[in-house]
């Protein structure tokens, strides 16, 4: 049985942030995800690096902290964050009080903003509304969230952390009132593994319930589903936000070669079994496209959906947009300590309180350096600029995000990995316009190849792929999206022979 | 420029249907956008179903198939006019029409289809029936060991060509001295087995000359194993058509975008073809359409409406159904039943043109993946399709 300090449950940005807090700080522990790393809300994000422009209206307290967090990643996260800057655009009909209310909540929260005039801001990214009234350019970055929880887990993997990915929490095993280790459940075997620990945290975000009712405990949450959908291409260099108060539909992010634009805000119950919606899609798109004209016209290559852990409205009468993205921690007394509510931006913030009050709960006192520290293992990932990836053409894995054999390669033998997500979220490998429709057989392929799986698992996981691919394309097939979906059965099923056969 | 007959799309309707019009004396153009799908398919010819027999299968399909309007007599004879052409051409298929075989596919699966390039003719048919491999080295599209676990006894010998690609290593094996370098490693290699299975990258131009030769230098005999597109046995088949229909002197017009068309009351005069400068016009008597499915952009669909995109002709589609099933790997999405519907003439019902025929995919009801009629299909209906084409003018 394994024995250890401190157990995370969830391996999200808050979780992994947690570890890397806890392994900074000396502390033995270990972390455990019922799935991959970055699976729930994180993976599912927009990616935005918030400035706290879109909090410092409505949020000021949030504002602040994204402003200073912003700083923070940046510097020690340079390889995960592409600093884009970022615009709120001001469209006819969005009004001056809002732009008013605006700069000043900016100033208020120390974000630094320049005010631009409809040709300046057209200069910045030429293919905006040509009938942009006037933009607000503040510091938004764009951050690669999946490598943002592998850097993460780096640190803790580095000092001795263990790390259990495809392990479920089903069970939270108590000792006299107090909680004394979980049962995990292994995704593949069904094998259940025990952890003893003296502290547990909670930082399972939307599922955060679910682990609190298994310590006999109870956290009040909002649920808060969001939808996003891609484009084929990298449409603007710039983040693009509206100016008016939050709505659906009013933030393109550009990401690598792509663009993801969103989101919705629909109240839900169950963080499990969430699908997009067509009416989502057709709303986030047309809102994109008054920003942006080219959404119009453009490649959607996946849509998806996440929830946001929202801590629960004092004053529900506001709605979903209008809760707070502060967060919370709270110490249930019995070793479990949960993490509620945040963003992605303040991951490390969150993890920073919440593992100061594990250090005071040990009676420790170790500062946290997790803001002056740059994530550990960034050089592995990055120094990977296109014109250097562009020499390497012939020998491309993946044509549309031109990721080169030799890397996939070295991934699979540095990072021992058995696993597809795993390739992708370091090299993005699949995550272009054909959305792995080529490449993903090949990256199987290889991992054969190099001995780290056997035939049956290589096809099991090219079956998996390909019906959650599909399931993330479903809903986008027509236009030219239509053509690649028709491509990509012919290949697998015709020409692979996939298909199951009824005639 | 004036023609009998425009043909409109370049994949294997449009090229059969051409080739069989200028044997006739008929003046033929082709004008095709892009390349079709034929020069990226595993080269293969499916003619119907997955069980042993097409005929029986075509029995079970639903009476909208096109097939029940070529008959099966038709379908026979143009698939053995196909097969006449390509042996003429030195790229023979084998097989017989009215059955079905299985070649392996490079995860080690089967697939059926019924004709086969004379390159896969040896593809092994039982289980046990034994094989070595021969591999190249970091090539991109074939992983031996997706076989090997299938196979356990197949031996794997890797050749470094230099190469990554499928067709880098194809055209470096048209190459004299190249070809001489690998007939002399292989025959250094310890193979126990009589029979070889090899990537599909025999050389594009001179096929049958190496496959003959590494037949006789090795004495071992060779199959070919179709990869992920860009595919050889593809290529080769599109170029060959290509050629032959060339040599019977047809005027191809190739990366055509076609902007505009002319008309007369119930007829279609000619095409405009958008260049820099001047345009094309491209006139005809009559015209077949067999620019495909919307993979291959005869068709278009905005969200829930479908369109055809030469003459924006009513295309037929499914009615109140959702249009894609939520499992991947079932086949036949219900949009696929969408295309143009034929009358007996192969000339669109819902138009209103009398020297309009269509053939190929774009034809509704055709499901060439569900029923595994694909270039069988494409073949016999661009075939009859000019045969009332030819009587149209005549
Ligand atoms: C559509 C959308 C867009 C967003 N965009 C942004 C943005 O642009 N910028 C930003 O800053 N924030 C954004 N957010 C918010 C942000 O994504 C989340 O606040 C943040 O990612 C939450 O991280 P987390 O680690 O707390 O939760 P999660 O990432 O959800 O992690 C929780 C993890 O716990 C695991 N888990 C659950 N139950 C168990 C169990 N029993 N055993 C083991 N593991 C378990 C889950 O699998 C999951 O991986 C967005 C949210 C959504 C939904
Ligand atoms: C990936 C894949 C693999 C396949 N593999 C096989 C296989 O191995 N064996 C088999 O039997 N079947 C296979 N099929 C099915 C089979 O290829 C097709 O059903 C058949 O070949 C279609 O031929 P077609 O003549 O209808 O036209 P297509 O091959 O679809 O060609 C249409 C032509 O029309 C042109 N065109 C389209 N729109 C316009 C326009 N507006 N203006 C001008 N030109 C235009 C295109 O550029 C193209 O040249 C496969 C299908 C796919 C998708």
């Amino acid at each position: 049985m394994i024995k250890t300090d401190v157990i995370i449950i969830g391996g999200g940005a808050t979780g992994t942030g947690v570890a890397r807090d806890l392994a900074l700080r000396g502390i033995d522990h270990c972390l455990i995800e019922k799935k991959d790393l970055a699976a729930g809300a994180t993976g599912a994000c927009h990616g935005l690096l918030h400035s706290g422009g879109r909090y410092a209206v409505e949020d000021r307290e949030s504002a602040v902290e994204c402003i200073q967090e912003n700083a923070i990643l940046r510097r020690i996260g340079s390889k995960c964050v592409e600093q884009t800057e970022g615009l709120f655009v001001r469209l006819p009909g969005d009004t001056e009080e809002y732009r008013d209310l605006f700069l000043e909540g900016c100033h208020e929260a120390g974000i630094e903003t320049e005010l631009l005039n409809s040709s300046q801001a057209l200069e910045l990214v030429p293919n905006l509304n040509p009938n942009t009234t006037e933009a607000v350019k503040v510091p938004d970055a764009s951050i690669d969230p999946f490598r943002l929880c592998m850097l993460n887990v780096e640190s803790s993997k580095n000092s001795g952390g263990r790390v259990f990915t495809h392990h479920e929490v089903v069970d939270i095993v108590t000792h006299k009132g107090r909680c004394a280790g979980v049962r995990a459940r292994d995704e593949f075997t069904s094998e259940i593994e025990e952890i003893q620990g003296k502290v547990i945290v909670n930082a399972t975000g939307a599922w955060g319930d679910q682990i609190a009712t298994m310590a006999g405990q109870e956290v009040q949450m909002s649920l808060s589903k969001g939808s996003l959908i891609i484009a084929n291409h990298r449409l603007a260099n710039m983040v693009l936000n509206r100016l008016r108060p939050a709505a659906n539909g009013d933030i393109i992010v550009p990401n690598e070669t792509v663009s993801l634009a969103g989101t919705t805000s629909i109240r839900v119950d169950n963080p499990e079994n969430l699908c997009v919606e067509d009416s989502e899609i057709s709303e986030i798109r047309s809102e994109a496209a008054r920003m942006l004209p080219d959404f119009d016209g453009v490649r959607l290559v996946r849509s998806y959906t996440g929830v946001r852990p929202l801590l629960k409205a004092k004053d529900p009468s506001g709605g979903d947009r209008a809760i707070t993205r502060g967060f919370r921690v709270v110490d249930h007394k019995n070793g479990l300590f949960s993490i509620l509510g945040g963003k992605l931006t303040t991951y490390r913030l969150m993890a920073e309180k919440l593992t100061d009050a594990v250090m005071d709960h040990f009676g420790i006192s170790v500062p946290c350096t997790t803001a002056e520290l740059p994530l550990e293992g960034q050089e592995a990932l990055s120094g990977y600029p296109i014109s250097k990836r562009l020499r390497e053409l012939e020998d491309m894995m993946c044509e549309c995000e031109l990721v080169p054999s030799s890397k996939v390669r070295q991934v699979i033998e540095e990072a021992g990995t058995r696993n597809i997500s795993d390739i992708q979220h370091r090299t993005r490998l699949g995550m272009g316009p054909c959305q792995g429709g080529f490449c993903t057989y090949r990256a199987l392929g290889l991992m054969q190849e190099t001995g780290r799986m056997n035939p049956e698992e290589a096809l099991d996981a090219l079956r998996s792929f390909l019906q959650r691919r599909y399931k993330g394309t479903r809903s986008l097939l027509w236009g030219n999206q239509l053509r690649e979906e028709q491509l990509v059965e012919g290949i697998y099923l015709s020409l692979l022979g996939m298909a199951e056969h009824e005639v | 420029m004036k023609f009998d007959v425009a043909v409109i799309g370049s994949g294997m309707s449009g090229l059969m249907a051409s080739i069989y019009l200028a044997e006739r004396g008929v003046s033929t153009a082709v004008v095709s956008r892009g390349n079709p799908i034929c020069s990226i398919s595993s080269g293969c010819i499916d003619i119907a179903g997955s069980g042993p027999d097409t005929l029986k299968a075509i029995d079970s399909f639903p009476g909208e198939h096109p097939y029940h309007k070529v008959g099966k007599e038709a379908l026979l004879e143009s698939i053995e006019y196909f097969q006449e052409l390509m042996s003429k051409h030195g790229l023979e298929y084998d097989g017989d029409s009215r059955k079905n075989r299985s070649i392996l596919t490079p995860i080690g699966k089967r697939r059926v289809t019924s004709l086969v390039p004379f390159t896969m003719k040896a593809a092994e048919t039982a289980d046990g029936d034994a094989f070595h491999i021969i591999s190249f080295k970091d090539i991109k599209d074939f992983f031996p060991s997706y076989l090997t676990g299938r196979f356990p006894d197949a031996q794997v010998s890797v050749f470094d060509a230099g190469t990554h690609t499928t067709v880098g290593i194809a055209t470096k094996m048209d190459n004299d001295d190249f070809l001489v370098s690998f007939v002399n490693w292989i025959r250094e290699q310890e193979i126990a087995r009589d029979k070889i299975a090899i990537p599909a990258i025999l050389g594009i131009t001179k096929t049958r000359e190496i496959h003959d030769r590494l037949e006789r230098d090795t004495g071992r005999t060779f199959f070919e194993i179709p990869t992920l597109p860009p595919s050889i046995p593809g290529l080769r088949l599109y170029r060959s058509l290509r050629k032959i229909a060339e040599g019977k002197g047809v005027s191809f017009f190739s990366s055509a975008e076609i902007s505009d068309f002319g008309k007369e009351r119930k007829k279609i005069l000619g095409l405009t073809i958008k260049k820099p400068g001047r345009p094309d016009y491209v006139d005809a008597e009559a015209f077949i359409l067999a620019t495909g499915s919307f993979v291959s952009g005869g068709l278009f669909s905005d969200r829930n409406k479908f369109s055809e995109t030469v003459f924006d002709i009513p295309v037929h589609s499914p009615a109140g159904e959702e249009l894609f099933n939520e499992d991947f790997f079932k086949l036949g999405h219900p949009i696929e039943k969408s295309g143009i519907r034929v009358n007996d003439r192969f000339i669109p019902e819902d138009s209103e043109f009398e020297n309009l025929f269509a053939a190929g995919s774009i034809l509704a009801h055709s499901e060439t993946m569900k029923y595994g009629c694909g270039h069988g299909m494409a073949i016999s209906t661009g075939v009859a399709a000019a045969k009332h084409a030819e009587e149209y003018i005549r």
